[in-house]
């Protein structure tokens, strides 16, 4: 298992955001979790990605009990998140916005910097080759040297992503990533995970956009009211009665 | 002719000062997120740590280094013990604290070192003439220590690994601390930094001028002054406008006299920021 929820609850005031939900997502799994607005998604997702603390429950990472730590402790153990909204370091380049995201250098502290110069260097060289081969694979080569400010929606959605492969991650967690998105691009970054999930690494989406999420998933778990109502494979937890009654809202 | 060419150097000299001052300021609110009060003392402190180092090895070079160290060590201790825990705090928190260290440092320096005003006790240099302009190789000596300084912070944040996240946490910290870059490591960092740049303008400062508990209090108000004009958190901006404060306060004084020339650098600030509110390198605020 790489990523185990167990009895994640978290409170608003007297409102249950998230009730008690426990779902695990196997190594290189592709999982999403959809849900109507206000189903709670968002907060689930802030507990799994260290932005808020839960009231009970707990989060581990392969094996590990993560619940108490911080995001940036999270994201070195190889799990990251996106954002719905893409965010960028905006007077960052493109490259820059990449670069900074590669762990583990020496240069990352002064001491490094001035006392091991050559590891430094050479650390520095391995990070632009990765750097390089992400831009290529995303096909952001026309704007690697333009602050990421002035990319477009799309683009920022690709850096997003580009961002996160910099960490070495085994689970990336996806937020709504194909949220007023292009059908081009979405076709586009579907290939993309698809691409990385291939390579093993493991995706758990929260999303929207039903059609795009159903075709690239193999799990998927329905939130309503802060509870999982229904697992399972998508064809099969999409013709529940349940769901069809939550997320359709009774249409049949 | 040689009268104002000599008025532009001394005000290209001061300004480099002023530049350092609100270098550090910028490099904190950019960072850090707050203005920091305690920039001007922690630069008295590298003036005093100058001083004594000099008087210890008879180097002003050595006794320079001390000052910059002193800087340093001031900012990273003030961090460590105070802002640290402060994190997450109102901003107007984190200035009344800095005002506090301020206080303490200067208060530290004067029961340590006394009120009365000290000099480095260099040998007298007859100044350089070119065409009759009188140039100090003290003055020179300086500006390139201050030019040195410069580039040493430039190049460390837009060379490096730990200048490209320091750069980050200033463009969106949240988003930073996902992507695994340690705000401690950040944080660490940027006292270091701060702090050297504001101990080497007090070596500056204090070596041309002299040292006094309240020489760094007094280049506080400038230093902001020119972190505004700058665009504040842009470091390009804050030499830029260090610089044309220093400039326009030198070349004013023969007209409005010594009195008036630090009004002068508000009036200049007022005027450009009447045409562009948000400095001369100013950032547009990002949409979040």
């Amino acid at each position: 298992m790489t990523l185990t929820l167990s009895s994640l609850t978290r409170s608003f005031g007297g409102f249950r955001a998230v009730d008690s939900v426990s779902f695990s997502v196997d190594e290189g799994g592709l999982v999403g979790v959809i849900g109507p607005n206000g189903a709670g998604k968002s907060t689930l997702f802030s507990l799994i990605s260290g932005f808020l603390a839960p009231d009970s429950g707990t989060v581990s990472l392969f094996g590990e009990d993560i619940t108490r730590l911080a995001a940036h402790e999270r994201a070195r153990r190889g799990m990251v998140r996106t954002f719905q909204v893409p965010r960028e370091y905006a007077h960052l380049t493109v490259r820059e916005n990449l670069l900074a995201a590669v762990p583990g250098q020496s240069g990352e502290t002064l001491r490094g910097l001035f006392l091991r110069p050559a590891a430094v260097r050479a650390e520095e060289q391995t990070a632009r080759a990765r750097v390089a081969d992400a831009i290529g694979f995303l096909r952001l080569s026309p704007v690697a040297e333009t602050p990421a400010g002035r990319l477009s929606g799309g683009q920022k959605k690709l850096l997003e992503l580009g961002r996160a492969l910099m960490t070495n991650p085994k689970l990336i967690l996806l937020d709504e990533p194909f949220a007023g998105v292009n059908p081009v691009l979405v076709a586009a970054l579907s290939d993309h995970i698809r691409t990385l999930n291939g390579r093993g690494i493991g995706f758990l989406i929260i999303e929207h956009d039903l059609p795009a999420l159903t075709r690239l998933v193999s799990t998927l778990h329905v939130m309503d009211r802060g509870r999982i109502i229904a697992s399972g494979a998508p064809e099969a937890v999409l013709s529940a009665p349940e769901v069809r009654e939550a997320y359709l809202g009774g249409v049949s | 002719m040689v009268f104002w060419v000599e008025l532009l150097i001394a005000g290209v000299v001061s300004g480099l000062v002023i530049g350092l001052v609100a270098l550090a300021i910028t490099l904190v609110f950019g960072i850090a997120r707050f203005p920091n009060a305690a920039t001007g003392d922690t630069m008295t402190l590298g003036a005093y740590g100058a001083l004594a180092g000099h008087a210890a090895t008879g180097s002003l070079l050595l006794g320079g280094a001390l000052g910059a160290l002193g800087g340093a060590v001031t900012g990273l201790a003030a961090y460590a013990l105070v802002f640290r825990r402060l994190s997450g705090r109102s901003t107007v928190a984190l200035l009344v604290a800095s005002i506090g260290i301020g206080f303490i440092l200067r208060a530290g320096l004067a029961l340590a070192f006394g009120h009365t005003q000290q000099v480095f006790q260099a040998p007298l240099v007859r100044p350089w003439r070119f065409e009759g302009v009188r140039i100090h190789p003290n003055d020179l000596r300086l500006a390139a220590t201050a030019a040195f300084a410069l580039a040493v912070v430039f190049a460390t944040l837009y060379l490096t690994p730990i200048g490209r996240r320091m750069r980050a946490v200033a463009d969106d910290p949240a988003l930073a601390r996902v992507c695994g870059i340690s705000p401690v490591r950040v944080m660490v960092a940027l006292w270091l930094l701060a702090g050297a740049v504001a101990g080497i303008a007090g070596v500056i400062l204090g070596m041309r001028t002299v040292v006094a508990p309240e020489i760094g209090w007094d280049m506080l108000l400038p230093g902001f002054a020119a972190a505004i004009l700058g665009g504040i958190g842009s470091p390009v901006g804050a030499v830029v406008a260090g610089l044309i404060i220093g400039i326009a306060q030198e070349m004013a004084t023969p007209v409005v006299g010594f009195t008036y020339k630090i009004a002068l650098a508000f009036v200049v600030m007022l005027f450009v920021l009447l045409v562009r509110p948000r400095g001369l390198f100013g950032r547009v605020e990002g949409v979040r």
